[in-house]
């Protein structure tokens, strides 16, 4: 077992890797009485196309099937319901399916042993039929029909859309109508066989727990099971090209106030920065620009283009970054073209990157008090990096301004796209 | 933990000193009995008042200044508690232990000066800025028709009783709104600190001395006020028969809702067995509403029971097709019917107690939460956390029954979208 502090926060991860190759990683926390528990496979709606598991050929499933897999592994074959077990020791249980990753949970002060091992049993026994899974179909297309009426899911997933052209983070994580209606039985277990195996899969718990009776608990759990030797998998590599796929999109919508989003397109693998520094200085640089602090956003409040803060969000591939950089207005064609003169000239000073730099060292001492932040914390640290970065703090106090200065000169923003909301 | 009440006259502190948090959270609230006219003028003043000050004249200014305090949260809201509309202004900071010296006096400061010192310009509130936040506050007002769930759910209150405060829409009124100016506001604002009751809670690892000290020189304020009323809202009419409305959205999925009053609850019913009907009916991934309208008939996403204690209210709400309406109210129905007629486990009872259980113990793990159990004892006379998980375990299964008898379905109420072949 591993122990590493994490710098200033007064905690310490614990990490240990199994024989059967499932990786565990625990930050206690003493002070609280909570526990999260999270297993997580490394397989999401970006995993769409790979060689299945004992076979040769590259094959692709409908899209949506990640998501789908999620809702399905509730069903048990002897017919107990997960929620109910968890229901009934008074814990929360749920699950998750992103583009990156698919995550089982539960969190609750009690039971955590038992907790656990059920946790590891159910999402270790699929149980998949002809019957539950068009069952499924019904509940999946009532949930894309809620996301279609939210005007803020469909701005955001048009963004993707049409920002990407061959990768699958293009497409949204549940997949549409069509797709969920043609999956079966069969896609679910070949896929669940290829990406279920603990070689690809990790456990965090964040809380109130002993890092070593947790590890003897799972240990237990992975001694009582047999799993095929975990291989790689050969998945598709796409060859994402830097321009969009459309750069300007008009979508009506039984709304009020209309709505924008501004995509830019940022091949970080060209700035040689890894994933870790354009998230960091990027963000940085973008609050200083266009966030709450700037003048950019002040002058538009002036001016009653916009009422409230300009919002901003980042997603990844393992070449390109996406700036989302939402506003809402009726002036949509002067909020626009405000936004892209300040992309074109992006500034900063020393004083406002220290100052950021304080703040977001400041979030990082907020968040460790939260046991349900750190978890996801180090979820997408997995993810991201395959590792636990214990030097956050740190790291962002080491974040220069000269290479901010750099950074904003070499970056090239002229791939983007816009999505625009209006009302019908 | 521990707590501690402080009476002062024109204001209440209520401290709970721990050392389990790296932040010192607070929240100043500001109350009076609800009043529909005024809804909108509180509203419009928790922007205002965040907005600038006599020190800060912009929110870019007070943005830079929050950085520079650790990276300090404030926000205000207004909300309706039942017969008492509440302001109340948060904020939560780091600890002098991972920041440096001064820091909680400079904070504190910091935030009373946005409640002390309005940016006032000839006896009325700055214009600029009470344009920038008239509009916002329209902006919010308008979306709420681009929030489903929400406007279905304001419907369905508004069409149960249009008279009652849980009618009344949270964020106010366009037309309100318009006739408001910056001095009539001014006017509405030394009225509050004037007559509203004041209770400032606040929560971490504090000096009381300090923390008086503080407080006593800054918050100045004089004027006696009298104690409360209840917060409850009891109805004055229930109807035997329900009534169905039904009004059309342009929206993929339908939203329906199911509005019911509760009838002479007693305070432990109010206090405990409604949260243990509500659990089993739709509280839960587990629940009756879910398993059958969900699990076993595909006829929706969601499906939720809530039990809004302060109104008096059980509110049943489900995502659906159009064309499954009488299905889903006939299936509603039923699960209502069973658990009147004891249609349930004790282990759904067991499950329930544990669940509320392990609640009260994870509210211990969030500051705010601790301040929210705190609110309620002073408001609603909830009993403490210690006393709630004990209580929480008497709770029978003839408890539920009979209080399952004093849940009347008042309105039905269908936000229709389209509608589809059923899958």
């Amino acid at each position: 077992m591993k122990k590493t502090n994490i710098e200033k926060l007064k905690l310490e991860v614990y990490e240990e890797t199994l024989e059967n190759g499932l990786s565990i990683y625990i930050i206690p926390k003493n002070n609280c009485n909570n526990i999260y528990a999270t297993f997580s496979t490394k397989y999401g709606s970006n995993n769409d196309e790979f060689i299945p598991l004992n076979e040769k050929k590259m094959k692709s499933f409908p899209l949506g099937i990640a998501h789908f897999l999620e809702h399905k592994m509730f069903e048990m074959e002897d017919g107990t319901d997960p929620f109910e077990i968890y229901s009934n020791n008074g814990a929360d249980a749920n699950a998750n399916t992103s583009n990156y990753k698919t995550t089982y949970l539960f969190s609750g002060p009690e039971f955590f042993k038992e907790n656990i091992n059920y946790l590891l049993d159910y999402v270790q026994k699929p149980y998949f039929t002809d019957k539950n899974v068009e069952k499924e179909k019904g509940i999946i297309i009532q949930e894309i029909k809620m996301y279609q009426d939210d005007p803020y899911s469909v701005l955001y997933e048009k963004g993707l859309y049409n920002s990407f052209i061959k990768h699958p983070i293009k497409i949204p994580v549940i997949g549409d109508i069509k797709n969920v209606s043609q999956i079966t039985k069969e896609d679910l277990y070949t896929c669940y066989n290829t990406f279920y195996n603990p070689g690809n899969m990790f456990v965090v718990v964040t809380g109130n727990v002993d890092p070593q009776e947790v590890i003897e608990i799972i240990k237990q759990n992975q001694n009582n099971k047999e799993f095929e030797k975990f291989k790689p998998i050969k998945q598709k590599q796409y060859d994402e090209p830097d321009k969009v796929e459309k750069e300007i999109d008009t979508i009506k919508m039984d709304i009020n106030i209309p709505k924008i989003t501004l995509n830019y397109k940022i091949n970080y693998n060209n700035l040689n920065l890894d994933l870790r520094e354009i998230q960091s200085y990027l963000s940085i640089i973008t609050d200083i620009n266009i966030g709450s602090t700037s003048i950019l956003n002040e002058k538009l409040k002036n001016d009653n283009v916009i009422t409230s803060n300009l919002d901003y969000t980042f997603i990844y591939t393992d070449k390109h970054i996406l700036l989302t950089i939402l506003g809402e207005t009726e002036k949509i064609e002067l909020l626009s073209s405000k936004i892209e003169e300040k992309m074109n000239n992006l500034e900063i000073t020393e004083e406002e990157f220290e100052r950021k730099k304080l703040n977001t060292i400041s979030s990082y001492i907020f968040m460790s008090d939260n046991i349900f932040s750190m978890n996801e914390k180090v979820m997408n640290n997995i993810i991201k990096y395959n590792e636990v970065k214990t030097d956050d703090i740190e790291y962002i106090k080491n974040l220069s301004f000269k290479k901010a200065t750099d950074i904003i000169k070499k970056l090239d923003l002229t791939n983007k796209c816009k999505v625009i909301i209006e009302p019908k | 933990m521990n707590y501690k009440k402080i009476k002062n006259g024109a204001y209440n502190i209520h401290l709970i000193n721990t050392d389990k948090f790296k932040t010192i959270s607070v929240r100043i609230n500001f109350k009076r009995k609800t009043n529909k006219e005024e809804i909108t003028k509180r509203n419009l003043l928790t922007r205002v008042l965040l907005e600038s000050n006599e020190f800060y004249k912009t929110s870019r200014l007070i943005e830079i200044e929050t950085e520079k305090l650790y990276g300090l949260m404030l926000r205000s809201s207004s909300t309706i508690s039942g017969n008492y509309s509440v302001m109340s202004f948060e904020s939560s900071f780091l600890n002098e232990e991972y920041t440096e010296k001064g820091l909680l006096e400079k904070s504190l400061e910091f935030i009373l000066s946005f409640i002390l010192n309005p940016e006032i310009e000839n006896k009325e509130f700055n214009e600029k800025n009470f344009n920038l936040c008239s509009n916002s506050l329209k902006q919010e007002i308008q979306s709420l028709k681009e929030n489903p769930d929400k406007y279905g759910m304001h419907k369905m209150l508004e069409s149960m009783n249009p008279s009652a405060p849980y009618a009344i829409n949270a964020d106010g009124y366009i037309e309100d709104l318009e006739k408001i100016t910056p001095k009539e506001l001014y006017e509405y604002y030394k009225e509050i600190i004037k007559s509203d009751l004041i209770d400032i809670f606040i929560i971490g690892n504090i000096n009381e001395t300090q923390l008086k000290t503080i407080i006593n020189e800054k918050l100045k304020i004089n004027t006696l006020k009298r104690p409360s009323e209840s917060h409850y809202v009891t109805h004055k009419k229930i109807n035997k028969k329900s009534k169905i409305e039904k009004e059309s959205g342009q929206l993929e999925q339908s939203k329906l809702y199911l509005g019911c009053k509760l009838d002479n609850l007693t305070p432990f019913e109010q206090k405990y067995v409604m949260n243990m009907y509500s659990f089993i009916l739709g509280g839960s991934p587990n629940s009756k509403l879910f398993m059958n309208l969900r699990e076993k008939n595909s006829l929706c996403y969601t499906v939720t029971s809530t039990y809004q204690p302060v109104f008096n209210l059980l509110i049943i709400k489900a995502g659906i097709d159009a064309n499954n309406f009488e299905k889903s109210i006939k299936l509603i129905k039923q699960e209502m019917k069973n658990m009147q007629l004891g249609k349930f486990e004790d282990q759904d009872i067991e499950a329930g107690i544990i669940t509320y259980k392990n609640t009260f113990k994870e509210v211990e793990d969030s500051a705010f939460s601790i301040l929210n159990a705190y609110t309620s004892c002073e408001y609603l006379n909830y009993d403490t956390l210690d006393k709630r998980t004990k209580e929480i375990e008497k709770v029978t299964k003839e408890d539920i029954i009979k209080v399952s008898k004093k849940i009347h379905i008042d309105t039905i109420f269908l936000l229709e979208g389209a509608m589809y072949e059923e899958n």
